[in-house]
């Protein structure tokens, strides 16, 4: 052992004077004399700078830029932008295709969940069990790679009444008539649902198979010892371990129809008779069909403060524990 | 090889004081334990002397040089770390030789040292392997390697050891002393265990709550603690309290307890009258449980107490006993007879216990 | 634990169930590869063979989809008149050019984000995130009139700076994530070991870098897929593929097949890279909330 007096503690000098015996030992209540200087780090702001200026010009600056037009009349002639008191916003109280728009998208929205959240769990559940899980999962993307657009001008050639080949299907089916599903009123939405389930019902189930990898399977055990069978053990353990991972599911895709709408404007347009016409398209006519700009910002502004609240949601299930681990559900 | 100096140190995260006012030396070529439960500061202790925090007061010195301001590469340090760091896509001896690469050293040197400092720890045969296929004691190994390899002034090692199996960590504390000794490396060593600390330290650093509580060989570390904190901490199973009164009787100093009256030795009774002259003093007896004998039968001149259980260890037996309304643990012989409610009688060994301030918890002796 | 790996005990019931998954998986192939397969297989037929069809409700006459001689001739059109080189030259350059922006400048916010703490953290997240979740068509009004003041409009660059909108806080969401993932320890390690803290972050570069590249592809994915961006903002010089063949789209005679090969050529690439970072997919699709 070395020498004890080669290794000291200062225990006598000023500082333990100061220092206090609480609860059986040595505390220390005072400050340090005086602090060293903090060393920089800016590195890290410098690193993060070009991407936040980046950000910055084609995200906020825009967004000014969309408060500004929505309270002028935007001229692209180069005639001048001119103030019209609100009237591209008061116009909207009275703009019918404008309310129809929202009540459109959220029915558009509403029907691809609902089918997209029970097929796609349904399928997650199958695959699950089945051995071919990972040849039949990679064959089931492969709508997800496709070009929106693309996929609308597929699913319109099929689609079409003369010479498609899912409407003789219908057709020789008697599910419909001499009218394409797209050339109906009635029938045109249910024609650009179901090419958004074609497309994207391989993400619910993705994100669902994901989930079920994570249901613990102790848990499952412990509720089969108690007497359950898979059904009851699927209801009662899986589905509720599910349910973040669902969450994020269908905010994924109820973001993604407000998003995107390409594959509508080439299977309809919005019609027949406006009766497809979810307010992002509208505010696509509005925009660049007639090119009332101030007006489309309007509505832009609309859309864009509703995405942000759905965004919010979004970010808090994001980081809500639930997401990263499964809570413990009773057995019975 | 350099001394470690920390003056007046503090580490401050925001608003929470993690180090407080540390003073600290480490001679040239020692072994320094720094010990304390989790939270105590040690870590962002041997964090500041590797330059991986800002020192927020005070001073590092390695030998005469100053090195607050430092970074990590120009210390001359090397550092293992608790979940041993490595590069996950580098072969064990790509791991260990990554600092002498870093140096620009010459090819066959490299090879040479990483070879030898292999050989040292017995991980030649893996050194193709990537640290994902290595048990964690190979872990460890390779994390140990690449530190010794760099020959460095300093090791840093932040509990190497705590995520070992025991079996392979009671190994591990002779092999680290040995490779210490052979190096003759100036060694600061983080640890919450006891045992790893007491066993391989030169000298023991305990620190609890940011503030070093005592400093000094192990040896007085067990068995002079300054005071209640460290008396409880160090040792296992932990030290018995009782609560006594200290009083003078006949000329001599005396512990008087509702079950018992114990006489301080000579020695004992005039460190106690230097310190504090006072004449009834409330002060609190610390015993070890290996401090205490323990004798299946009432006898008229021992300490009356009853047995609540019995845990046999192999070698040792613990005895649960019963004083009065205070326990106490006792560790005897496994031949003792006595069983559950058994009266039994106690001895406490005079010259080993301790008594403490109650007030302050500062140890008389 | 996969919860497929719990024990399942053998029933007549259970028998059942398994029958009806096995047709339903059958049903569910055909209904996600058929729509496809024609696409691919018209894109074969000419023009008059693409719109021959059997009539209603003779199923005995869905043979005639099989009855015509392949053709690659769209194909060759389609280069040779139709200027697809260079739609598909616009392609490759708009969505290579936004992606590698993205993740070079998107790579670097995210190991400072990832490695510091500071006031407003979130919030810088939350904006930067809510960009990407901002619909297509709204960001696209201002973008619209902005881009047309100062002449990007129709161009290359222009049509990569919009891209970069959704990509960048795309990259710099995810590859927080991966960074996230890399212990700080490891850095530590390497400035003991003697790297300076740039060489430290160059250090842990390989461990990110297969996540770094299956996301660069993933950016160019999405940039390659935009329709709205590429036909407002690019229209006029910036054309690309999946506009290209939109505007084949003619009121009158329209050829199908020569559409259906445009769509396999705008369409094959990115099922392939799709393929390609297969394990990193669902990552993606999910901004990162999910793991595979």
């Amino acid at each position: 052992m070395a020498d004890t007096s080669s290794s000291t503690v200062e225990l006598d000098g000023t500082a333990d004077l100061a220092s206090v015996m609480r609860d059986g030992r040595r505390t220390i209540n005072y400050d340090p004399p005086h602090l060293n200087p903090v060393p920089s780090r800016q590195y890290y702001f410098y690193l993060m700078l070009p991407a936040i200026i980046i950000l910055a010009c084609i995200t906020i600056y825009p967004f000014f830029w969309l408060i500004y037009m929505s309270l002028h009349k935007v001229d692209i002639g180069g005639a001048g932008d001119v103030w019209n008191d609100f009237k591209n916003w008061t116009r909207l109280t009275r703009d019918s295709k404008f309310q129809d728009g929202w009540w459109l998208l959220l029915k558009y929205s509403a029907m691809c969940m609902f089918m997209e959240v029970g097929l796609g769990v349904l399928l997650a559940v199958i695959l699950n069990n089945s051995r071919a899980e990972k040849i039949l999962v990679t064959i089931f993307l492969m709508p997800m790679m496709m070009a929106p657009v693309i996929a609308g001008l597929v699913w319109y050639y099929l689609y079409n009444g003369t010479f498609g080949w899912y409407h003789w299907l219908l057709e020789s089916a008697g599910i419909l008539g001499e009218t394409s599903i797209l050339g109906g009123t009635s029938t045109a939405m249910i024609g650009i649902v179901i090419v958004d389930v074609w497309q994207w019902t391989p993400l619910i189930t993705l994100i669902t198979l994901a989930g079920l990898k994570r249901v613990p399977r102790d848990q499952l055990e412990a509720n089969m010892v108690d007497g359950a069978g898979p059904v009851r053990n699927f209801f009662q353990i899986s589905l509720p371990n599910l349910y973040p991972f669902l969450l994020i599911a269908i905010l994924l895709r109820f973001m993604d129809n407000f998003r995107f709408i390409d594959a509508i404007l080439v299977l309809t347009g919005g019609g027949p008779a406006n009766s497809t016409k979810i307010l992002p398209t509208y505010l696509f006519d509005v925009s660049f069909q007639f090119f009332k700009l101030g007006r489309g910002a309007a509505i832009a502004l609309t859309l864009l403060v509703v995405t942000i609240i759905l965004g919010l949601i979004l970010v808090r299930v994001f980081d809500s524990p639930a997401s990263k681990t499964g809570q413990t559900q009773a057995g019975n | 090889m350099a001394s470690v100096k920390l003056s007046n140190v503090w580490k401050m995260y925001g608003q929470t004081e993690a180090v407080r006012d540390l003073n600290l030396t480490c001679a040239d070529g020692e072994f320094l334990c720094v010990l304390g439960p989790s939270g105590c500061g040690k870590s962002s202790t041997l964090r500041m002397l590797a330059g991986l925090e800002h020192i927020s007061a005070g001073d590092i010195y390695f030998g005469d040089k100053r090195v607050n301001d430092l970074p990590p590469k120009d210390r001359d340090i090397a550092m293992v770390f608790e979940n041993y760091a490595l590069y996950p896509h580098k072969t064990v001896y790509e791991n260990i030789a990554n600092s002498l690469r870093l140096r620009r050293m010459d090819k066959a040197l490299i090879d040479q040292k990483v070879k030898k400092a292999a050989a040292m720890l017995e991980i030649e045969p893996l050194l193709d392997r990537r640290p994902a296929e290595l048990s964690g004691g190979q872990k460890q190994r390779t994390a140990i390697g690449r530190a010794i390899v760099r020959e460095p002034q300093l090791f840093l090692f932040d509990e190497p050891i705590a995520h070992l199996d025991a079996k392979l960590r009671a190994h591990m504390r002779g092999e680290l002393k040995i490779m210490q000794r052979d190096l003759g490396t100036t060694m600061i060593y983080v640890t919450h265990d006891q045992l790893e600390a007491l066993s391989m330290a030169d000298h023991v650093a305990v620190m609890h709550e940011g503030v070093l509580q005592q400093f000094g060989t192990p040896h007085e570390i067990y068995s002079q603690p300054v005071n209640e904190w460290v008396a409880g901490f160090i040792g296992e199973p932990p030290m018995n309290f009782v609560d006594c009164e200290m009083v003078e009787e006949g000329g001599s100093l005396c512990l008087t307890h509702p079950h018992f009256t114990q006489v301080l030795t000579e020695a004992q009774a005039a460190i106690v009258r230097a310190k504090d002259p006072a004449g009834q003093r409330q002060v609190r007896l610390g015993v070890r449980p290996d401090e205490i004998a323990v004798l299946a039968e009432a006898l008229d001149e021992g300490i009356k107490a009853r047995v609540l259980v019995t845990e046999p260890l192999g070698g040792d037996m613990l005895v649960d006993l019963a004083l009065g309304d205070s326990k106490l643990l006792a560790k005897t012989k496994p031949d003792f007879a006595g069983q559950r409610g058994d009266e039994c009688s106690l001895t406490f060994d005079r010259n080993r216990w301790h008594v403490f301030d109650r007030a302050s918890g500062l140890a008389y002796f | 634990m996969a919860s497929s790996d719990v024990v399942q005990y053998r029933s007549p019931a259970r028998r059942l169930v398994e029958i009806l998954t096995v047709v339903f998986l059958a049903v569910y192939l055909v209904w996600t590869v058929l729509p496809l397969f024609i696409m691919f297989v018209s894109s074969f037929k000419d023009l008059l063979e693409a719109f021959k069809l059997p009539p209603t409700g003779d199923w005995a006459g869905a043979w005639v989809f099989f009855d015509f001689t392949p053709t690659v001739q769209h194909y060759v059109d389609l280069f040779a008149d139709n200027n697809f080189g260079t739609y598909l030259a616009n392609s490759i350059i708009a969505s290579l050019g936004s992606a590698l922006i993205s993740v070079v400048f998107g790579a670097m916010a995210a190991y400072s984000l990832s490695r510091i703490e500071f006031r407003g953290k979130r919030d810088l997240f939350f904006w930067i995130i809510s960009t990407r979740m901002a619909p297509v068509v709204a960001v696209m009004v201002p973008l619209y009139a902005i881009f047309r003041g100062a002449g990007l409009v129709g161009t290359l660059p222009g049509l990569i700076l919009a891209y970069t909108t959704f990509n960048l806080p795309f990259a710099i969401w995810i590859l927080k994530g991966f960074f996230d993932n890399v212990p700080y320890a490891i850095e530590e390690a390497a400035m003991c070991d003697g790297c300076t803290r740039f060489q430290a972050f160059r250090e842990i570069l390989p461990l990110v870098a297969p996540g770094i590249g299956a996301f660069l592809v993933l950016c160019v994915l999405f940039a390659w897929n935009d329709f709205l961006f590429a036909s407002i903002i690019g229209s006029g010089g910036a054309k690309t593929l999946p506009v290209a063949t939109k505007e084949l789209v003619q009121p009158q005679n329209i050829q199908w097949g020569k559409i259906m090969a445009a769509g396999v050529v705008t369409t094959a690439p990115m099922m392939f890279l799709g393929l390609l970072i297969r394990r990193y997919l669902v990552t993606g699709l999910t901004m990162g909330a999910v793991r595979e």
